[in-house]
């Protein structure tokens, strides 16, 4: 017997399929917007303020960095209600993406910040800017414009291991996907869909962080973030 | 890389992957003769579900399933290689050639009967409503309004979207362990457990509290082969008359869940 398919049983079930799709949408935004702002706020006090802030932050972001994102996951959905703070299951994976995503942020500014010249500084100072100015002008603006590229290649990652959060009942995308299979048994077409529509997701994610780019850094940074080959994570 | 490249990549990467799916599902009726030519016999057990399957302490698959399982390859008189699978990766399993054929707690539905094909059932249990310690439910009605653990693809799943209990929501985990675990961290009020699943989580965590409900249907498993495979599962069913009659199924019940199989109707 050859395999027949029929893509004709997801259309019954098209209500799910983009309710899971507007979720995944939903909080892989909500974890970038939140992520990327506290690896910045992150990989600036560690660099400013050194001594045991730096080694708070390195150690939580050597933490995150070495540990897998469903067991993370699910610290905070079994866990946390252990010590009394008990959170949905959509919230939850809201957390454990921006957790997940604010240590990887804090590694790549951390980088861009590094690479700034110490020169440039010095010729900040020299042109009487106030340290704010300097830090806004010269570290950080020029520190995420270096960086753009690699931080946006992570916020496809992290829209796509969104996925995991279907462990914890999350009725994202892949769990719409599973939930579908589970009631009609049609894996290949399910899948081979849900492939289509994560593919084209990442690439539509792309294009708007690539015009973000183009917005806030000029042409050439965005550039490379349309053709940027993201890292992948283990 | 240019972006009209990265395209053509990406189309390309497609087309490979849907050739080498379509060479993977054309597959002729599998026959005895292949699996005793070729040695062994595959067999996919269900795992994460103690007692019907979980691994030992040495990693090993273990439980009810195992245990039919190295029995069937016993008549067949072949080496037998366990492939655990979890709940929702059986059927999948089956249907891409993984296993030869399923004893892996898969109970006979209308829905999976349109997919693999069932033989008798070899195993039964009780289909359990379980709670936590402020609340005990003794009826459907009363999960009106609560939220009820089940894992995905399961029968309890499909007898419960059934039963439509008003206001009832169903909240899918991937296997009953993790359902078991929504129960203790509070994040559902109930779980539907088969009956043997659920004693074993209550006898290995007495310090929840979690106390038996009621019983909403019984429930018979089946071992299951691909639409095609007619001489499997005769021979199949013919092996699980015989260890009904000579009573080594009744000794593995006994073993794994403290009594002897329920008597169910055949078809």
């Amino acid at each position: 017997m050859s395999y027949t398919f029929q893509f004709g049983v997801l259309a019954q079930y098209q209500d799910q399929i983009l309710s899971g799709i507007w979720l995944t949408i939903k909080i892989s935004v909500l974890s970038i917007m939140l992520g990327c702002t506290a690896g910045m706020v992150l990989a600036s006090v560690r660099s400013i303020w050194g001594g045991a802030v730096r080694l708070l932050v390195d150690a939580y972001v050597e933490i995150i960095r070495n540990t897998p994102f469903l067991v993370q996951l699910f610290i905070v959905y079994f866990g946390l209600p252990g010590l009394g703070l008990r959170v949905g299951a959509d919230t939850a994976a809201l957390i454990g993406m921006t957790i997940n995503l604010a240590a990887y942020s804090t590694e790549i500014i951390r980088a861009g910040i590094e690479a700034i010249h110490k020169s440039q500084i010095e010729a900040g100072e020299a042109l009487g800017f106030t340290r704010f100015q300097i830090y806004r002008h010269v570290i950080i603006i020029p520190a995420i414009a270096k960086v753009y590229p690699a931080l946006c290649s992570q916020f496809v990652l992290m829209m796509l291991a969104s996925s995991i959060c279907s462990a914890i009942s999350t009725q994202e995308l892949a769990a719409s996907a599973a939930f579908v299979e589970s009631q009609t048994y049609r894996s290949f077409e399910i899948y081979i869909a849900v492939t289509l529509i994560y593919l084209a997701l990442a690439l539509a994610l792309r294009a708007a962080l690539a015009l973000i780019g183009m917005w806030l850094f000029g042409r050439r940074v965005a550039r490379r973030t349309m053709t940027a080959v993201p890292e992948v994570q283990a | 890389m240019t972006i009209s490249s990265f395209m053509r990549t990406v189309v390309a990467a497609i087309g490979i992957a849907a050739a080498g799916l379509a060479s993977a599902v054309e597959a002729q009726a599998a026959t005895l003769n292949d699996i005793i030519s070729r040695g062994t016999v595959r067999i996919g057990v269900l795992t994460g579900a103690p007692p019907m399957g979980m691994v030992d302490e040495q990693g090993n698959p273990t439980g009810y399933d195992v245990d039919v399982a190295n029995l069937i390859a016993g008549y067949l008189s072949l080496p037998v290689e366990l492939v655990p699978l979890t709940p929702p990766a059986r059927i999948p399993a089956l249907q891409t050639g993984k296993v030869d054929f399923l004893v892996a707690t898969l109970a006979p539905t209308g829905e999976r009967a349109k997919t693999v094909m069932f033989t008798q059932p070899y195993s039964a249990f009780n289909m359990d409503i379980i709670s936590g310690p402020d609340q005990k439910f003794a009826k459907l009605a009363d999960l009106e309004g609560k939220r009820v653990a089940v894992n995905r693809g399961s029968s309890q799943e499909t007898a419960l979207r059934k039963a439509a209990v008003p206001g009832l929501e169903i909240v899918v985990y991937e296997d009953d362990s993790t359902s078991a675990q929504a129960l203790i961290a509070g994040q559902v009020n109930a779980v539907a457990l088969p009956s043997t699943v659920g004693e074993a989580i209550i006898k290995q965590r007495p310090d929840a509290g979690l106390q038996v409900g009621f019983t909403f249907f019984q429930q018979g498993n089946s071992m299951a082969t691909r639409m095609e495979d007619f001489e499997i599962r005769q021979w199949l069913n013919t092996a699980i008359y015989l260890m009904k009659i000579s009573g080594d199924l009744d000794k593995i019940a006994t073993k794994w869940t403290g009594r002897p199989m329920p008597t169910l109707p055949t078809f």
